[in-house]
């Protein structure tokens, strides 16, 4: 296994994929992140400076908007270690290198074992480089006042890297599955920037803010990323609201609905929960992309 | 793990692609020390075989077996086998000497097997140019490279000459003739007789993913006979004669002309003559090698099925007669091994030591066929492959044939 492991990262480094890829994760994760937060800042700042806060006596400043866009522009991001994992297996049936990599193996399985691993510690990698490509842009574009705490800003990167890992473990075995980088690249591209997206709106909205979305691909990886900030914002709030007698119950739970939607994740669960989830997701796709090849007949 | 034997076993292998029965049946067992010919025409099934025997397709029946494990049994199988297969693929952006450093990564091999590999197939100088701007002929070196990288006791290639250039075909033909004699086991695929003629000892020929013929090329050779073509007065009493005398192997042909096997010139007149049938033209065509690979593949004189044709004449065949069905060929007085004695083979070089010795000992080859008539005796090149005799020997033969003209 250490031998197969060690020609897959042969294989990646000796092309340019992994950086091609990189360097465009980075952009967005970094602009994604700017955007976000000058955006969430001029609201608040807005927000702040409006008569509505004075009333209740909150400081919009109590509150670390920014999370939003941490969490924003990682999971916008991890698109790329999707792909990334998607060409895993497909390019190498497309291009036939498959058949060497059959043939030095002593199983199928031990190749796509040594995959599964040298692609998670790449997924880390990706997560890493996002996770700080994230935060930089934040920093760059948000009011320091809205900036979350250490140790919130290291929870909601935590549970990003851990969603890039996944996304390039679920691409890898959508990739194996199709066997085709063409037709598992469009598949999950469609999926996850519209199909998914637009088809949990449309589902929390049909079943009146269930949590059904949170069972979704689509919308449990969100959970993970999303469901992190949303509840730093939450607990914030709580925590504002128990000093303060005039917002009432129900609007706690409507600030909830309303942050969970800035957080990208309607009706999703929480980190853990939807963590779960989206790991249970990744292995159907990757066990089924498994046997898919145990059995494909490489002419 | 495995039994070390080096011996390929292929038995009653049978795969059906949807309604397209690609390989029916089909056995055969190559030996160590030998080198086997897998010959068929186009969509014969000799890459379906050799990819099932690889594992990489899945028999609907029968298996193969290397050294007498099914292939998926094998530890490091590219310890064990190499394979150089039809369009194996390269990364097009990586280098050669990338490409071959992920496999002796994969296979436990140090990294300057990758070199050594790369030098031995002549692409030492390309070694840093990405596989995607090869040729067809260095994309084939690149595939054996690959394929040796594991010091592999098995080696099984799938119409390794195409691209390739006259200069290479001719050092591929030494080089696994050297490999045999070391011991070891070669099944080569072509849908050319006349390409792997020089190279093999046994021969399996197979048509429609069916065996025609299996066993020693010489045998083969010694089976071959002539047919006699005659234009009778009465077509219809000529062959009601002939089988009257026992001469039953009698086709029609356009014309009135009839197609006789089995027969002398000598028997037919006689025959023909006790009948009182007139002959206007009589003329008897010699098969060579090649028609009768043709007849085997053809379906034409060969009913599927068909283990062997019917026995020849025994004669020894020296002459081969003209070709009739011309595709070609080189004719065989001048055998293609001439181009080894061709000029410096600058890009090739010596070969690892471990396949020396069995080269120097190789006067006379498993097969038992000798060199050819006008050849030096093969076996006793100074230090394994190199430069074959062209110290010794000048260009024999000067007119070069179209398949292996164009000097390199
Ligand atoms: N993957 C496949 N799907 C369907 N038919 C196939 C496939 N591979 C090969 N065949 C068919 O099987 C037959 C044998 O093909 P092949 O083994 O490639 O022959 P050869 O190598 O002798 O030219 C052909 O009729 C071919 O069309
Ligand atoms: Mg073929």
């Amino acid at each position: 296994m250490g031998r197969l492991i060690s020609a897959e990262f042969r294989k990646i480094l000796t092309t340019r994929l992994w950086w091609a890829l990189a360097i465009p994760a980075v952009l967005l994760a970094v602009g994604w992140a700017w955007g976000v937060s000058a955006f969430v800042t001029d609201i608040a700042d807005d927000v702040a400076d409006s008569d509505l806060l004075a009333t209740t006596g909150i400081e919009v400043s109590d509150m670390s908007w920014s999370v939003l866009a941490l969490t924003r522009a990682m999971n916008i991001a991890t698109i790329f270690p999707m792909v990334f994992g998607a060409l895993a297996l497909a390019s190498e049936i497309n291009r036939k290198t498959i058949t060497t990599t059959f043939l030095t193996a002593s199983s199928r399985a031990s190749v796509l074992g040594a995959k599964a691993i040298t692609y998670t510690i790449w997924g880390l990698v990706y997560g890493v480089v996002v996770a700080g490509a994230a935060s930089l842009g934040t920093v760059l574009g948000s009011n320091p006042d809205y900036l979350p705490e250490g140790g919130d800003w290291f929870l909601v990167l935590m549970s990003g890297i851990i969603a890039c890992v996944l996304w390039t473990l679920l691409g890898m075995g959508v990739g194996a599955l199709l066997g085709s980088p063409v037709g598992a690249l469009v598949l999950l591209l469609v999926y996850a920037s519209f199909v998914g997206p637009v088809g949990e709106l449309i589902l929390f909205g049909v079943t009146e803010g269930s949590h059904l979305t949170g069972w979704m691909p689509n919308g449990s990886a969100n959970g993970l990323t999303g469901a992190t900030a949303s509840e730093v914002l939450f607990g914030q709030v709580q925590e504002i609201v128990g000093n303060n007698a005039v917002l009432a119950q129900a609007d706690i739970e409507d600030f909830d609905i309303g942050v969970r939607f800035a957080a990208g994740a309607p009706g999703a669960y929480s980190l853990w929960v939807s963590g779960l989830i989206f790991l249970g997701w990744t292995m159907i796709f990757f066990v089924s992309g498994l046997l898919r090849n145990q059995r494909r007949d490489i002419t | 793990m495995h039994d070390g034997s080096g011996r390929i076993v292929v038995q009653n292998l049978t795969k059906n692609f949807g309604q397209v029965a690609a390989v029916q049946n089909l056995s055969f067992q190559v030996e160590p020390g030998s080198v086997t010919g897998f010959l068929g025409p186009n969509g014969a099934g000799k890459t379906t075989t050799l990819r099932m025997l690889l594992g990489l397709v899945t028999p609907t029946a029968g298996h193969a077996t290397i050294n007498g494990q099914l292939f998926h049994q094998l530890e490091n199988p590219a310890r064990v086998v190499g394979a150089v297969l039809e369009a194996q693929g390269f990364h097009p952006s990586r280098t050669a000497r990338d490409h071959l450093r992920v496999y002796c990564a994969a296979m436990g091999m140090p990294d300057q097997r990758a070199d050594e590999m790369l030098n031995l197939v002549g692409l030492g100088s390309a070694a840093t140019r990405s596989a995607g701007g090869f040729s067809l002929g260095m994309k084939q070196r690149l595939a054996l490279a690959t394929a040796l990288l594991g010091d592999p006791q098995v080696l099984v290639l799938d119409e390794p000459a195409n691209g390739l250039d006259p200069e290479g075909i001719a050092w591929l033909r030494t080089f696994l003739k050297a490999f045999a004699a070391s011991g070891r086991t070669v099944l080569i695929s072509s849908h050319l007789l006349a390409e792997v003629e020089q190279t093999i000892d046994q021969v399996v020929i197979i048509s429609h993913g069916q065996t025609m013929y299996y066993g020693q090329l010489d045998e083969l050779r010694r089976s071959q006979q002539s047919r006699v073509i005659v234009q009778p007065a009465d077509p219809n009493k000529l062959v009601a004669a002939l089988q009257e005398a026992q001469i039953t192997n009698v086709t029609p042909m356009p014309e009135g002309r009839v197609a006789v096997v089995g027969a002398t010139v000598q028997q037919i007149g006689d025959v023909a003559a006790r009948a009182g049938v007139a002959l206007y033209g009589v003329q008897e065509e010699k098969a060579d090698l090649e028609q009768l690979f043709f007849r085997l593949t053809s379906g034409q004189y060969a009913a599927p099925g068909t283990q062997l044709p019917p026995p020849g004449q025994g004669q020894p065949q020296q002459g081969y007669a003209q070709p009739v069905g011309q595709q070609g060929y080189p004719p065989n007085q001048a055998p293609p091994q001439q181009f080894q004695q061709q000029g410096q083979q600058s890009g090739y070089h010596q070969p690892p030591p471990g396949y020396q010795p069995g080269y120097q000992q190789q006067g006379t080859p498993p097969g038992g066929w000798g060199p050819p008539p006008g050849q030096p005796p093969t076996g006793t090149p100074p230090g394994g492959w190199g430069p074959p005799p062209q110290q010794q020997q000048q260009y024999q033969a000067p007119q070069q044939d179209q398949q292996h003209g164009g000097n390199a």
